[in-house]
């Protein structure tokens, strides 16, 4: 088997799915069950696949490595837990929640500039569709509008990239690069990171947030929030840890704006009043952590960060919108109290919460910890106090969110569905226990760390 | 040349996309926009006097300057790629009018949104 098939079969199933409207949810859910289950249990080799049987730097590649391989079971992992909440209820979205799946697997796979293109396209149509759901049209539309300039610049710094090198494959644009003008770079590097950025959601490219998760559901927010945002950040990674090499001006320009982005995201959700704009501000700022760690070479940390911030929020934005669609708002005050019915759910949520924070006995305190210790190694003054300001700030508004949320005597009606419950105690649990015993993260950042520098 | 003209196009697609109000102008804006990215990209294959890259009897050496095939085969993807979007802005514009009755992002009043 090879891991094209992760492209191909969610995509043969999407235009089968359109025949049968009744077939098309359990196609949904037997093929990401399938996606997920064939990186589970390794049959699919280590690999760089060529396309077509055109010699790397002509044909398409696909390039399964270790890095693919941890974002494609995070990435699918997550999808599959969205898709379990929702396949019988959205009926509609069977076909595209499969286009959204072939196109998310190919965003980590590929190998190609123009490729990554089309499969960002590809996933950016089914996300302006998975916002539908949100039944806001003129918000959908802004995001539209956003994404499509967005990935317009992607193309066209990625189009004066081919001039100047003449490939499109990555590795080998990255050998080309080496020694070409920092300056010349610029340009282009500066319209793809803006292009990219829509989707990851940095701050000043990502005006269309607000609108688009600020009024989510349980079914569009994990989606967005978490698998999107997940996929999108690993794309920077890829590109910034094998493709291009930033020189210092360039990276001091890309510093100062994704600081800009981490403190402003922070003050934002800070200021806000309402349980779903708090975190998807929150998120713009972890991007931007996450983003800062890729640029400055600690991949292995910033793939955790990345993990571990998006099933928080996959979690936190399916319980908060299932509660915010049944009180009619999401404001903190409306909301106070709900977890004095709900303390299962509270517990999860409160597990998840402190995680992000990163307070000890938690898996976000060895994540944090261990990227601050090696920024102290490498005496990167700037980036440890834009953390440590963030993390204080974050401390204050989700500690007075929680407070709010436990302590108080009233308590709204709501249901919130055992499903949803299961899933937010068994991520806590997941999250404490990695916190208490974390070999296996300490394995995987030794792993990584010993193979980093190659593609394999 | 070509390429000036590429990039005056974008720049009013920018243009329209900053001033105007109407839904169904932003998209014709979003379009403009597009096909002046798709004519620069056609631009940086181009070569003056060039040739369809093509082995025959009258050009069988690749001295006689080919022109690129891999840009027009990129905006091939990129315009097909730029219709699927169209009709999706298309088709959410239409909700938009069905829902405030107006395409004008103006007259739509606050708590509608």
């Amino acid at each position: 088997m090879s891991a094209v098939l992760l492209i191909v079969i969610p995509l043969l199933m999407a235009f089968l799915s359109i025949l049968s409207k009744k077939v098309a949810p359990y196609l949904l859910l037997l093929t990401s069950f399938a996606s997920f289950a064939s990186l589970i249990v390794d049959v699919l080799p280590l690999e760089t696949i060529t396309i077509g049987g055109f010699a790397s730097p002509y044909g398409i590649e696909l390039v399964f490595d270790k890095y693919s391989l941890f974002s494609l079971l995070l990435v699918d992992g997550l999808f599959l837990l969205v898709v379990l909440t929702v396949w019988f209820k959205q009926k509609k979205m069977a076909s595209i929640l499969l286009v959204a799946l072939a196109g998310l697997n190919g965003l980590l796979l590929t190998g190609d500039l123009f490729n990554l293109f089309v499969f960002l396209e590809i996933t950016a149509i089914s996300a302006y569709l998975i916002s539908t759901t949100n039944k806001q049209p003129v918000h959908t539309f802004h995001y539209v509008v956003a994404g499509t300039v967005g990935s317009s610049l992607y193309l066209l710094g990625l189009i004066l990239l081919y001039n100047m090198t003449g490939t499109l494959n990555m590795s080998d644009m990255a050998t080309r690069l080496v020694g070409v003008n920092q300056m010349a770079v610029a340009l282009p590097f500066l319209l793809m990171f803006i292009g990219l950025g829509v989707e990851a959601k940095l701050m000043p490219f990502s005006s269309w947030i607000k609108g688009v998760l600020g009024h989510a559901d349980s079914f569009s927010g994990p989606m967005i929030a978490g698998v999107y945002a997940a996929a999108s950040l690993f794309v920077f990674g890829r590109l910034l840890d094998n493709v291009f090499v930033i020189s210092d001006s360039l990276n001091l320009v890309i510093l100062l704006s994704l600081s800009l982005s981490i403190l402003a995201g922070e003050a934002m959700a800070y200021s806000s009043t309402k349980v779903r704009e708090i975190l998807l501000f929150s998120s713009v700022a972890q991007a931007g952590i996450a983003i800062l760690a890729f640029m400055q070479g600690y991949t292995e940390f910033a793939m955790l960060f990345v993990a571990l911030n998006a099933s928080s929020k996959v979690v936190l934005f399916m319980i908060f919108g299932s509660v915010a669609k049944q009180l009619g708002t999401d404001k903190v005050s409306d909301m106070s109290g709900l977890f004095v019915n709900h303390k299962w759910t509270g517990f999860g949520v409160t597990a998840i919460i402190l995680s992000l924070l990163g307070l000890p006995l938690f898996v976000g305190f060895t994540v944090k910890l261990g990227l601050l210790l090696s920024l102290f190694e490498d005496q990167n003054i700037l980036f440890i106090a834009i953390i440590l300001i963030s993390s204080v700030v974050e401390g204050v508004y989700f500690i007075k969110l929680l407070v709010e949320l436990w302590i108080s005597d009233k308590a709204p009606k709501v249901r919130i569905s055992c499903q949803f419950a299961l899933i937010a105690v068994l991520v806590g649990l997941v999250l404490i226990a990695l916190g208490l015993y974390w070999q296996p993260v300490e394995q995987f950042v030794d792993q990584y760390l010993y193979l980093r520098g190659g593609w394999f | 040349m070509l390429q000036y003209t590429a990039i005056a196009l974008m720049m009013v697609g920018l243009y329209g996309l900053l001033t105007q109000r109407n839904v169904i102008k932003i998209i014709i804006s979003l379009n403009v926009l597009e096909i002046g990215l798709n004519i620069f990209i056609i631009s940086i294959g181009y070569v003056q006097d060039g040739v369809a890259p093509i082995f025959t009897g009258v050009y069988s050496t690749p001295s006689v300057g080919f022109v690129d095939p891999l840009p027009q085969a990129l905006v091939l993807t990129a315009i097909v790629i730029g219709v699927g979007t169209t009709a999706l802005g298309l088709a959410l514009a239409k909700n938009i009018y069905n829902k405030y009755g107006t395409y004008d992002l103006d007259e739509m009043k606050e708590g509608q949104l």
